[in-house]
């Protein structure tokens, strides 16, 4: 049996994955097929899906950031220090954005003046920038549940906008993930990524810019999160300094769902985006259906599992395959 | 000398770090510079403990393992189940481990059998396991655990409870272990040269899996000796430590490439992490301080830990092409770099020229 060779990529299996899921939990459920019910379900996981776009990048080159979460803490925190200080919103949220960026830069430069396994640096700035919300949220007093609240109305009506019939964290992620695409996919800079993630040694003797190619994956990253900051604490209504903590882990499920390699190298902006949609989806299904939401979140990691497990097994049977025509053709010589 | 010293400097540095952390201490207060002060500390610093000793023994196969939180709630919450069910508790402790070991095994399997890379199965078992959690808890908190089982971790011989003293004895038996038996060497051949120890007939999938199962009986281990100490059950329990357990062995040494660590680096580490809070404390510091000192050390000791490897590095190097180098330049100012800057000419003809 021929495939199309069109079929035959992880991105389809993913896109029919999610098609499936929703006809399966529509017919559970009805209302889960309204379409009002599928667009608005997206604020409450988009963030995730944010952050995974800009996390593929660095993955691709063979890192990981595990700082992100904080950094969406931090730079929630951020807006609202400055909210309470008197500043304007819109300046407040452009130095968030700012205070998220350099901290991404200071991954990168920290990750290539050590020479240490990123995962382990990023732990650190990890600790670092989630102690620096901490103490940014107790000299503010607002260490409890409730965080800073009491914004500007109209930036907590900004998550309520609709752009083209779209609510307008689901149209920054359509947009974002468009943008991301093109920038992998389409530039010398994408080029670069990928490069770095199959070899990093050869990249820098073929000329690579390699350094400035990390500082700006991973100050893509540590920016989306930051946005993904302030999408939520105008969500919400409010900022606190833990608003990352459960985000990382599905960011990463997302991006290695959508078929990227943990060990850098390979993997697709459009995988990315699927995996964080079916995830999300997956969750809110759930609850729709009367599931708790707990249990969706040991779903979602069975899922993984099963789907990584399934992939490598597949690639094994693969090469077994392989082998075995080889030798055939050997025999018959 | 000086390399054999450097090789084993990271103990060294955390150990020193720790007894900085003391003299500030001792700084603001005199009366804190005591022994029970120390064992205040180790008595904080137990969970952490038991989960550094496995994740030195992850790490050693080339390893990672971040459902560590997710198997230790997942322990408490199935023994505090069993007690409060009438169970006795060395049997509800004895399922509660055996849960644990599960868990740990089928993250071996996953990663050895099914060649999964260990953050990805990991990041898929934690969040299978949180949700175990919630479905027997049925999300809501476990009270009412009985006094014998509290008084595990209550001050007994010497102002330590029994529970500290099997830490301690763990830690001795973990380390040496891990340092001169046969086993404990052959975790560390799978991590630096997986190939390779294959190749010497190390049963290379079998010595994962036993490192992740032993990893999450130690886990299960934690998460009871942690509901043992709080007296009560919450359903998050254990969130969040993978990052501080891994933190820890970093700290202390291990290195997440596989075949280098000790127990005992990890263990200071582990005491290092407490310490900060225990220490933040005792100098009516607020609690929000903690992550970002502890933040900041971790990241000074990883940094200045690269740059002195790369030094040692470059330092092997040279002396390995020393004699290619001409010996004019051997005299003066020379170093690694400068070496490899030679051209292969330059390199030949001085070769010719000793001929």
């Amino acid at each position: 049996m021929k495939l199309h060779p069109a079929l035959k990529r992880w991105e389809s299996v993913l896109a029919l994955l999610l098609i499936a899921e929703i006809l399966l939990f529509g017919a559970i459920n009805p209302v889960f097929l309204q379409p009002a019910t599928l667009l608005y379900a997206t604020s409450d996981f988009i963030h995730v899906g944010i952050t995974a776009l800009a996390l593929t990048l660095v993955i691709i080159t063979g890192g990981i950031d595990l700082s992100l979460g904080s950094v969406m803490g931090l730079s929630a925190i951020t807006l609202g220090i400055l909210w309470v200080g008197g500043v304007d919103i819109w300046v407040a949220a452009v130095a968030a954005l700012a205070v998220g960026t350099l901290a991404g830069v200071f991954n990168a430069v920290a990750i290539h003046l050590s020479k240490v396994n990123p995962l382990v640096i990023t732990l650190g700035t990890g600790f670092l920038y989630g102690g620096a919300a901490l103490v940014l949220s107790g000299l503010a007093g607002a260490t409890g549940y409730e965080g800073i609240s009491n914004f500007d109305p109209a930036f907590v009506n900004l998550t309520n906008l609709e752009i083209v019939g779209l609510p307008l964290p689901f149209a920054l992620f359509v947009v974002l993930t468009i943008a991301f695409m093109a920038l992998l996919h389409r530039t010398r800079f994408g080029r670069y990524v990928y490069l770095i993630g199959q070899n990093p040694r050869a990249a820098a003797y073929a000329g690579t810019p390699v350094f400035r190619t990390l500082v700006v994956a991973y100050a893509l990253t540590s920016l989306m999160a930051a946005l993904s900051g302030l999408i939520l604490a105008s969500y919400f209504g409010s900022a606190r300094s833990d608003f990352g903590t459960t985000a990382l882990m599905p960011a990463i499920t997302a991006v290695v769902l959508g078929g990227t390699s943990i060990y850098g190298g390979s993997g697709t902006i459009l995988g990315t985006a699927l995996a964080a949609l079916l995830v999300g989806y997956l969750q809110t299904g759930l609850q729709l259906v009367g599931v708790s939401s707990h249990v969706s979140s040991a779903l979602s990691g069975g899922l993984l599992v099963i789907v990584v497990a399934l992939r490598s097994l597949s690639e094994m049977g693969r090469v077994w395959f392989q082998h075995r025509r080889v030798l055939r053709n050997v025999a018959a010589e | 000398m000086i390399i054999r010293f450097l090789q084993r400097h990271r103990e060294a540095s955390v150990a020193l770090i720790i007894v900085f952390l003391f003299a500030i201490l001792g700084l603001v207060d005199r009366s804190y510079l005591s022994f029970d002060t120390v064992l205040l500390v180790y008595g904080n610093s137990l969970i952490l403990f038991v989960l550094a000793i496995g994740a030195t023994m992850v790490m050693a196969t080339h390893g990672l393992d971040v459902s560590v939180g997710s198997i230790m709630g997942l322990a408490a919450v199935v023994a505090g189940l069993l007690m409060n069910a009438g169970w006795g508790i060395p049997a509800s402790i004895g399922v509660a481990l055996l849960v644990g070991l599960l868990c740990g095994l089928f993250n071996g399997a996953l990663v050895a059998w099914l060649k999964v890379s260990a953050i990805v199965a990991t990041l898929g078992t934690l969040g299978l396991y949180r949700g175990f959690v919630h479905l027997l808890s049925g999300g809501s908190w476990i009270e009412g655990l009985p006094e014998g089982f509290k008084a595990l971790t209550k001050a007994g011989s010497l102002g330590l409870s029994p529970v500290a003293w099997l830490v301690l004895v763990l830690l001795i038996v973990a380390h040496l272990g891990l340092r001169y038996t046969a086993f404990g060497r052959s975790m560390f051949a799978v991590g630096d040269n997986r190939e390779g120890a294959r190749l010497i007939g190390i049963r290379v999938n079998e010595v994962q899996i036993v490192a992740y199962g032993l990893n999450g009986l130690l886990s299960a281990l934690a998460g009871v000796i942690f509901a043992s100490q709080i007296g009560f059950i919450p359903n998050t329990a254990g969130t969040g430590m993978e990052m501080r357990a891994i933190s820890s062995s970093v700290l202390g040494g291990v290195s997440l490439l596989g075949g280098t660590g000790t127990v005992l680096g990890a263990a200071l580490g582990a005491y290092f992490m407490t310490s900060i809070d225990s220490i933040l404390v005792l100098l009516r510091l607020e609690a929000y301080w903690n992550d970002i000192i502890a933040g900041a050390i971790l990241l000074v000791v990883l940094i200045t830990d690269g740059k002195i490897r790369e030094a040692v590095d470059r330092h092997l190097r040279y002396q390995k092409y020393r004699k290619f180098i001409d010996p004019q330049a051997a005299g003066q100012h020379a170093d690694a770099a400068k070496a490899a800057g030679r051209t292969v000419k330059t390199v030949l003809e001085t070769s010719e020229a000793r001929k």
